[in-house]
């Protein structure tokens, strides 16, 4: 028989050079298994003489528990040396460039009107819409532009025809129609704003279009002052602009508010004069008034009961403003070039 | 229009007030000023020379050579070739660095050989009138000849600032289109007096009136004053200066004096030559057609019916309100006239003025409506200038007045609670009450508050109702002085907005997880485009007067906007998603007030780098939309419709590969997604190196929010574990992958959790007309675990099902 302490030598030896895990489970199924060389020794032991029973009984147990530590350090080595190598990372440059993520994007006009119908709705402002394709009395006679008001002059109108309408139908001039829609379809007092599409008939380049967005604001209430005017241009502002902005209201004319203003708003990006404000240090920003009369009665409403103002806010312009961007072309382009920066 | 400060100093004092002060003052009060300039800036640098001696040139016939004293150390020598230039005369200046008009700057120079240092200036160099037959001898001022070496501006009182006002702010007000109106909204302002003008009318001869016939409407008031013993020639200084200052240049003094009539009361007026209009008079009619009259800048112009026209025995001589005729003008000998002030209809004078394309700085004036009372001060204001100038004029006989008019003033009840409700401000009656008056309107304690009576002037459109003298007392008082207040009131949050909820979803899932581009695109669609997409049939919404011929059509549906961008999307990148939210209008769906219906849609497109034929089944544009659509359909809380192959019948859409939605037979369908038609890919130039792999999509907004909706539900995590199964089946090829989905969930009895199909194949092993489907199944119950047999039942069921549809269970 085998002396168990050579046995222990030459198993330890082959542990020692077990280059993995599988090796060393290999060793002790053929060492320590059912079948393995302690089981066979133990097997020998009946027929041993009586007095070398416990001996070798014992010499079997400690082969098997020496083999079985062997292992047990020789897998513990095994297994921080797999660290070790995972550890090491040659050549590794965490400055090589990331796969490109693409991504989709929301146009900035559909941004900056998200921005304002949440600023406006968390003051009780309805979002309405309005037809594109409107029809005249909306557009100028509800809205005290009669047919022949200089006021015509000065908005470009794109007249349309119908197949099979006899209507007067055109592509809204301004946001203002709903004005008039909205006093008809709700019950007073009501807060609401109308984002959308507009339309004049002008020759294109960079600084017109003949399609834009626009977003027009209403109050209806009972006495409604210019101070409230104001106050609510004010607050638009500081939610535009995310500071404080000085205001000034001078005369405008628009026929449909009486007082009609132009709001100017202090040049949020200079203070001493620059392109955007063309040195005045103010930019015209918001036509504005308190409703005209007429307006009120186009809409039902009893102008010596119901008061309300208004205001039509450049969405394009302010897109514009608000990211720099110098040719209004741009956002109805469609150029992936451009969406892609949003 | 240009405001000279001088010439408002003529109605208002305006001592102590700089021009950016008014400018500002008039742009918070009144209208915007857009700028605000020094009249001929230039004047300011030429200076008042003395000439001392004028001898020959050495070697030019034609030249001279001047020495002149300009207050320097020692006199210039000049150059100069001006026949009229003598010694002793006062003259300007321009000496070396001195940049005149036309960026003409001054350099020391030599002339045939002689230094010249400086420059005598004409008439037109300094950019004050045409004359330049010879240097401008300046006049005398007073009793001393003007001191050598300053400026002659100063010298001659020529500095004056030029006030621009944007045109359009004064749109609504008439009465501010002369600098008489833009003077008294200062003299208001400033709390100054307007000064009294002589608009009395002077004695008038008592000789027969010229005989006056206003025939059309369309002249309300057609005043004719008769003036005898005009000499024309040139205008004084102060008048050329003061044209000047507002951009007119002067002709000769009739035509320089209307002109100040109409830019100091507003009032338009021509002069005719009395001695070239017909003895029967002026005749006030409209054109015939076909009528030609050759107006006085020289232009032969046709007219139409709609023009009205001046005419004196049956020709015209003036078109109304634009411009006069060239047979009947002032010229050097007139010394008859007929002043013509007169009212035109708005309306008539911008059409023609439109329609000629030539808008003068009368018609200007008559668009806005004039006061009819005014051709009567505009008269008078002429005949007491001319008067002034030439003491020898008369006016033989009286006024010929035509025309059928009202005088417009009005009254109109003001409450002083109602200016201070509407303004916001705690402004007493008699603040109110003097704000008023200053701007020339009468207010009288009446009822609790005024009855305000307006001038004719103002009375016509501008002041109207009570809301009107409101703005007057506000612009006046100046908004700046309104304390800003907060709207109280209830804050109710506005009603829920399930369209606007829905458009949010479906734009954040798309921007977001699908990433798509969103696109805003015109609503108008080149027919080109329609053309190349197939999409031009049908009836459109068109504008009478577009952009280019070709963008008349008013889009019925968004897809086609999103198809013309794609090719030139595609040669920036290989995968283009894009989508947009947007309107389209259908003619043939109009509603009782003739509107076009108007459809909400969301169009889609995906454009991939065309896909290899072996390709797995679902790596295509089309599948790989269709699973954007589901999930967008998902985002937006709507149950999934159910997907068939259809024939949507869209232009844009292949034959073949397409499917519909819908959820019921009750509700409209949802829209589509196809690939694109292959002649369609082709017309929008996807070929060669473009080719494209093109799926669209189109969802209608409408219908999805009348979908029924599908919020997320909450069920209970499952407490059996899962049995997976794949299943493969084969097929007759026309069999929809739908219909075997449905044999698979109806053989679970309930316990299919999950379907996910991971392989379609056709092949020769098959046989001719077969597909394969594979499916990753997974069973579930809800209460036991699922065992192998329970799996070989299910497969047992799905094998009869299949079967008794000619399909196979493939084991």
């Amino acid at each position: 028989m085998t002396d168990t302490t050579t046995i222990l030598a030459e198993t330890r030896a082959r542990i020692a050079d077990a280059p993995d895990v599988e090796a060393l489970r290999a060793i002790e199924r053929e060492v320590v298994g059912k079948d393995g060389v302690v089981a066979s020794l133990l097997k020998s032991i009946p027929g041993l003489p009586a007095e070398e029973r416990k001996g070798a009984g014992q010499s079997a147990n400690e082969l098997k528990q020496a083999v079985l530590a062997a292992i047990e350090e020789r897998e513990a080595s095994l297994g921080s040396a797999a660290l070790e190598a995972e550890r090491r990372a040659d050549g590794f440059d965490g400055t090589l460039p990331p796969p490109r993520v693409e991504r989709g994007t929301l146009h900035p006009v559909t941004q900056v009107t998200r921005e304002l119908e949440d600023l406006f709705t968390s003051m009780g402002y309805m979002v309405l819409d309005g037809p594109e394709v409107e029809l005249d009395d909306y557009n100028f006679e509800k809205l005290n532009i009669p047919a022949d008001h200089p006021a015509r002059d000065t908005q470009d109108t794109f007249y349309c025809s119908s197949p099979g309408s006899s209507a007067s139908l055109l592509l809204r001039t301004h946001t203002s129609p709903v004005q008039v829609r909205a006093m008809e379809r709700l019950e007073p007092p009501f807060r609401a704003i109308v984002p959308g599409k507009v339309f004049r008939q002008e020759t294109t380049d960079a600084s017109h279009e003949h399609t834009f967005h626009q977003m027009e604001g209403l109050v209806i209430d009972r006495n409604v002052s210019v101070g409230h005017l104001i106050g609510a241009m004010k607050t638009l502002l500081r939610g535009i602009f995310k500071k404080e902005i000085e205001v000034r209201l001078r005369p405008g004319y628009f026929p449909f508010v009486e007082p009609g203003f132009e709001l100017d708003a202090r040049c949020p990006f200079c203070t001493d004069g620059c392109s955007v404000c063309k040195r005045t240090t103010w930019i015209e920003l918001l036509p504005c008034g308190l409703v005209h009369p007429n307006v009120l009665k186009a809409g039902g409403l009893d102008p010596e009961e119901w008061g309300g103002f208004a205001f039509g806010l450049g969405l394009s312009r302010l897109v514009m403003l608000r990211y720099g961007i110098d040719d209004v072309r741009h956002l109805l382009g469609g150029d992936l070039r451009f969406l892609d920066q949003f | 229009m240009f405001i000279s400060m001088k010439w408002l100093a003529r109605h208002v004092d305006l001592t102590g007030i700089t021009p950016e002060q008014l400018a500002d003052d008039l742009t918070l009060s009144t209208c915007e000023v857009e700028g605000i300039e020094r009249f001929a800036p230039h004047m300011s640098d030429v200076v008042v020379g003395h000439v001392l001696e004028r001898e020959p040139h050495p070697d030019a016939d034609k030249l001279g050579v001047a020495r002149v004293d300009v207050g320097g150390d020692e006199p210039l020598q000049i150059v100069c070739g001006a026949p009229n230039l003598a010694p002793g005369q006062r003259v300007a200046v321009a000496t070396i660095g001195t940049v005149l008009p036309g960026d003409f700057k001054i350099k020391k120079s030599k002339i045939r050989g002689v230094e010249s240092r400086g420059m005598i200036c004409s008439v037109r160099e300094l950019d004050l009138g045409d004359e330049h037959d010879g240097i401008w001898v300046l006049p005398e001022v007073g009793e001393t000849p003007l001191a050598v070496g300053q400026p002659v501006a100063a010298a001659l009182g020529m500095e004056d600032w030029v006030i621009e006002v944007d045109n359009k702010s004064l749109t609504h007000r008439p009465d501010l289109w002369g600098h008489r109106g833009i003077a008294r909204e200062l003299a208001a302002i400033y709390e100054r007096e307007l000064k009294p003008i002589d608009l009395e009318m002077p004695a008038l001869g008592g000789g027969a009136p010229v005989s006056v016939r206003v025939e059309d409407p369309a002249c309300s008031r057609y005043l004719g004053l008769a003036i005898d013993g005009a000499v024309n020639g040139v205008s004084p200084d102060w008048l050329r200066e003061l044209l000047l200052a507002v951009g007119q240049r002067p002709i000769d003094l009739l035509v320089d004096l209307s002109n100040f009539v109409m830019l100091d009361l507003g009032q338009p007026n021509h002069a005719f030559d009395r001695d070239q209009l017909a003895v029967d008079g002026i005749v006030v009619r409209k054109a015939r057609a076909g009528e030609r009259m050759t107006t006085l800048d020289g232009e032969e112009r046709e007219l139409v019916e709609s023009d009205l026209l001046i005419t004196s025995g049956g020709d015209p001589v003036a078109l109304a309100g634009v411009m006069g005729g060239e047979g009947s003008k002032v010229g050097d000998d007139t010394g008859r006239l007929l002043l013509e002030c007169a009212t035109f209809d708005a309306t008539t004078v911008r059409r023609t003025s439109a329609r000629l394309a030539h808008r003068t700085d009368s018609s200007a004036r008559f668009e806005k409506t004039l006061d009819p009372t005014l051709p009567e001060a505009a008269a008078a204001h002429f005949a007491n200038l001319l008067r002034g100038l030439q003491p020898g004029v008369s006016f033989p006989c009286a006024l010929a007045d035509a025309g059928e008019w009202s005088d417009p003033a009005r009254s109109i009840h003001l409450r002083g609670d109602v200016v201070r409700r509407d303004l916001g401000v705690a402004l007493h009656d008699d603040a109110i009450a003097s704000i008023l008056s200053r701007l020339g309107l009468t207010p009288t304690a009446a009822g609790g508050g005024f009855d305000v009576a307006i001038p004719s002037a103002r009375a016509l459109k501008d002041l109207t109702m009570e809301r009107d003298l409101v703005e007057e007392v506000g612009r006046i008082h100046r908004y700046g002085s309104v304390p800003e207040a907060p709207l109280v009131g209830a804050i109710e949050p506005p009603p829920f907005d399930r369209r606007r909820q829905m458009v949010r979803a479906v734009e954040d899932r798309l921007a977001g997880a699908a990433r798509f581009h969103q696109v805003l695109s015109y609503s108008f669609t080149p027919d080109d485009l329609l053309e190349r997409t197939g999409c031009a049939a049908g009836d459109f919404v068109r504008a009478k007067n577009p952009v280019a011929p070709d963008m008349a059509r008013v889009r019925r549906e968004v897809l086609p906007s999103l198809l013309g961008l794609v090719e030139s999307a595609r040669r920036e990148r290989d995968v283009v998603r894009l989508f947009e939210l947007g309107k389209g209008y259908r003619p043939e769906e109009a509603g009782e007030d003739g509107m076009p219906r108007e459809v909400h849609q969301l169009a889609m497109v995906l454009a991939l780098p065309t896909t290899a034929a072996d390709a797995p089944f679902d790596a295509g544009a089309f599948f790989q939309l269709r699973a954007a659509v589901d999930d967008v359909i998902s985002a937006a809380g709507v149950t999934a419709p159910c997907w068939s192959s259809a024939d949507t019948a869209h232009p844009a859409a292949h034959p073949v590969k397409q499917v519909a939605g819908a959820w019921s037979e009750e509700l409209d369908g949802c829209g589509f997604v196809a690939s694109l038609e292959p002649g369609v890919a082709r017309a929008l130039g996807l070929e060669g190196e473009l080719a494209s792999d093109v799926a669209v999509a189109v969802l209608d907004m409408d219908a999805l929010l009348a979908a029924p909706p599908s919020p997320p539900t909450y069920r209970p995590l499952p407490k059996f574990p899962m049995v997976k199964v794949d299943v493969a089946c084969v097929a007759p090829s026309e069999m929809p992958a739908a219909e075997l989905g449905g044999m698979i969930e109806k053989a679970g009895k309930g316990a299919v959790r999950d379907l996910q199909l991971f392989d379609v194949f056709r092949g020769e092993a098959l046989g001719e007309g077969k597909k394969s489907l594979a499916y990753h199944v997974v069973l579930q119950s809800d209460t036991k675990t699922l065992t192998d047999k329970d799996a070989q039942k299910f497969l047992g069921r799905l094998e009869r099902s299949l079967e008794q549809q000619g399909a196979a269970l493939r084991r």
